[in-house]
């Protein structure tokens, strides 16, 4: 015997575009967390003389010691240098001459001291990395859909159990609540939150997690409405279970199918609410990085045709996490629900 | 009568008032936090202007006061106004909206007609190489919010061919409307598409198709006379709910095309915490939305036998 969810796994396994949706998924989550390994910067790390560059560009820089900070030396864009006795001569790109001493280098080879980067998709305004702010992008980006969606998880089970077990006075509260949030576009929703809770970081999941939560909360309770009248839930009202471990032991696990597709869904939408408020300037704040935040960035030099792989990275890489959910969504809802999987 | 009884029922007509109500209490609490007398007048406002001005936006009387007066200025179609200009909110909405339908509108038609014509197509061709091209295209065009996609548009074909302008409205000429439209129909065609496709394979799966094409009907009749016409229910079902959900949608466009309709009023607003410009112009999307799902379902009676029969 085998439980519903190891079938459902099975059928999954047997579905190419799901598995290739999941594991791009795993390679990009595994990115953000090894975030630091695999970038050459931190994302608010600014070469204002390399502002703009094309993909590919190799920058020139000196570490010198930073006397506020010894683990992070100052990073200093040059065209060339030179060691001279016991001092350190550079030039900058715009061709001044500076001198610096030496024990100032922050470490002791040349290796440790001078650099040459390369900024594999260019670099932004600011003259930050673009690869590095897109890999932390990728985190905050995942970082925000993952809680938003546990927000909506949990509010959207909780008021849908509570509809479905209880019915009634609560099931007619909770269904009003859920056709007045039905009665706004979600995204609409996102931006009037925010407009309450004013702009940042966790204010932005938030708002699209008590956005996104009504989905879940008429599935649940519709699949409660089906589960209740079964013989094994008759069985725990006989044993005298409580409401709340019917609730948790005994029907959620069954109702879990949908939620989980659901849930995969919702978690893809909220990767386009967090773009589509940072794109507004209202989600996640400069200079922490998101994807939408990025767009935002680049989006003023498309009208000019130039560097506009500042707006299409961040945007690929987006469409490529959505169309990875997508696909991993789709092949959840095949598995859950054998009828359609036919085709 | 019973059609219009099941449609327009008293008690549906109530609830759908409580559900307005709801409604209108969430749009009141959409202000910034802070003192929106405050944010409105700047930090270097003095006590005695900022009581003002809370005395001018009824913020200094109790919050269910304050509710009651905003309800009972809604009934009188009154919004209240601009914190900027000073404009009563309702007549921006009226100037803004005729842009917003105009650009729903044609991008939902566009969305339609060709959702249904390549679904169907896809469906007539199943599992061949087109059918996979327009379905992957199809996920593509779901997976991109739209503010890309219309990024994406004005760079290749607003600025590195010059085909179309790169932003502005139609009183300068229809070709301003095409991008714009384009953009705005990419998800709802996607998901039409999709959804057309999977509703005319499953009816072509059913018992009455086979029976039809047993008694010696050719397949294209079968097809297009038993299988489309059944397979359509769930397709309207769809575009009307997409309907719905283009306004936000139309949102985002707006900013991007610099298209002067109800969401570019609304980002305007935002940027300036105008509260009431965006209670008024979320309210009334809302009002919209709502007013689509109910017509929606009304054209569903109305078409689906099933339903009819009750």
């Amino acid at each position: 015997m085998s439980t519903p969810l190891q079938q459902s796994w099975r059928r999954i396994r047997k579905n190419p575009g799901a598995m290739i949706g999941m594991v791009i998924l795993l390679v990009m989550v595994f990115m953000a967390i090894v975030a630091p390994l695999i970038t050459p910067f931190d994302p608010t790390t600014q070469f204002l003389e390399y502002s703009v560059q094309q993909p590919g560009f190799k920058g020139n820089v000196l570490k010198k010691t930073n006397p506020s900070n010894p683990d992070r030396p100052i990073l200093i864009a040059i065209k060339e240098f030179a060691v001279r006795g016991d001092s350190v001569y550079y030039t900058d790109p715009a061709g001044e001459h500076y001198r610096f001493h030496k024990s100032l280098l922050a470490g002791s080879t040349e290796d440790e001291w001078h650099i040459t980067p390369t900024f594999i998709l260019g670099t932004d305004r600011f003259g930050r990395d673009l690869w590095t702010r897109l890999i932390y992008g990728m985190r905050v980006s995942l970082t925000v859909g993952v809680i938003a969606q546990t927000i909506a998880l949990i509010v959207g089970v909780l008021l849908g159990s509570l509809a479905g077990y209880f019915r009634g006075w609560v099931d007619d509260c909770i269904m009003w609540l859920i056709n007045v949030v039905w009665s706004f576009p979600t995204l609409l929703l996102v931006v009037a939150f925010s407009v309450i809770l004013g702009k940042g970081y966790w204010q932005t999941f938030i708002a699209i997690g008590i956005s996104s939560w009504v989905d879940i909360a008429r599935i649940v309770r519709g699949q409660f409405f089906s589960i209740r009248e079964a013989e094994y839930i008759e069985a725990t009202r006989a044993f005298g279970y409580g409401s709340i471990r019917t609730i948790f032991r005994h029907m959620l696990p069954n109702a879990i199918g949908p939620v989980i597709v659901l849930a995969t869904a919702g978690f893809a939408t909220a990767i386009i609410a967090e773009a589509s408020l940072s794109f507004i300037g209202m989600g996640v704040q400069p200079p922490m990085p998101s994807w939408g935040q990025m767009i935002k960035d680049g989006y003023g030099y498309i009208a000019l045709g130039v560097k506009w792989g500042m707006t299409v990275f961040p945007a690929a890489a987006m469409a490529i996490a959505v169309i990875a959910l997508n696909l991993f969504g789709d092949g959840l809802r095949d598995a859950f629900d054998p009828r359609t999987s036919q085709r | 009568m019973n059609i219009l009884l099941a449609i327009f029922s008293p008690r549906k007509l109530l609830y759908t008032l409580l559900v307005l109500l709801g409604v209108v209490l969430i749009t009141f609490f959409v202000r910034p936090p802070g003192d929106p007398a405050r944010v409105a007048l700047g930090q270097h406002a003095d006590a005695k202007s900022v009581q003002a001005m809370q005395q001018q936006l009824g913020l200094d009387k109790p919050l269910p006061v304050q509710i009651f007066k905003y309800v009972t200025n809604l009934a009188q179609g009154d919004l209240g106004r601009s914190i900027v200009t000073g404009k009563p909110v309702m007549e921006t909405i009226m100037e803004r909206l005729p842009a917003t339908a105009l650009l729903a509108v044609s991008s939902m038609a566009l969305a339609t007609i060709l959702g249904i014509v390549l679904g169907v197509f896809a469906a007539w061709k199943a599992n061949s190489w087109i059918d996979t091209a327009l379905m992957s295209t199809s996920l593509l065009g779901i997976s991109l919010p739209s503010f890309v996609v219309g990024l994406l548009f004005i760079l290749w074909f607003a600025v590195q061919r010059e085909w179309f302008p790169i932003s502005g409205y139609v009183d300068k000429g229809w070709e301003y409307l095409v991008l714009p439209m384009i953009t705005l129909a990419i998800r709802p065609l996607s998901v039409i598409a999709r959804i057309t496709r999977s509703s005319m394979l499953d009816v072509l799966g059913m018992d009455y198709v086979r029976t039809a094409r047993a008694k010696g009907l050719s397949y294209i009749s079968v097809f297009f006379k038993h299988a489309l016409r059944n397979a359509l229910n769930p397709v309207i079902t769809t575009v009307s709910a997409w309907f719905a959900g283009l306004l936000a949608g139309t949102y985002f466009i707006e900013l991007v095309f610099n298209w002067p309709g109800i969401g570019l009023a609304t980002f305007n607003a935002i940027e300036k915490l105008d509260y009431p410009v965006i209670q008024g112009t979320v309210l009334v999307t809302a009002l919209i939305f709502v007013a689509t799902n109910v017509i929606a379902d009304a054209v569903y009676t109305l078409i689906d036998p099933k339903v009819r029969a009750q």
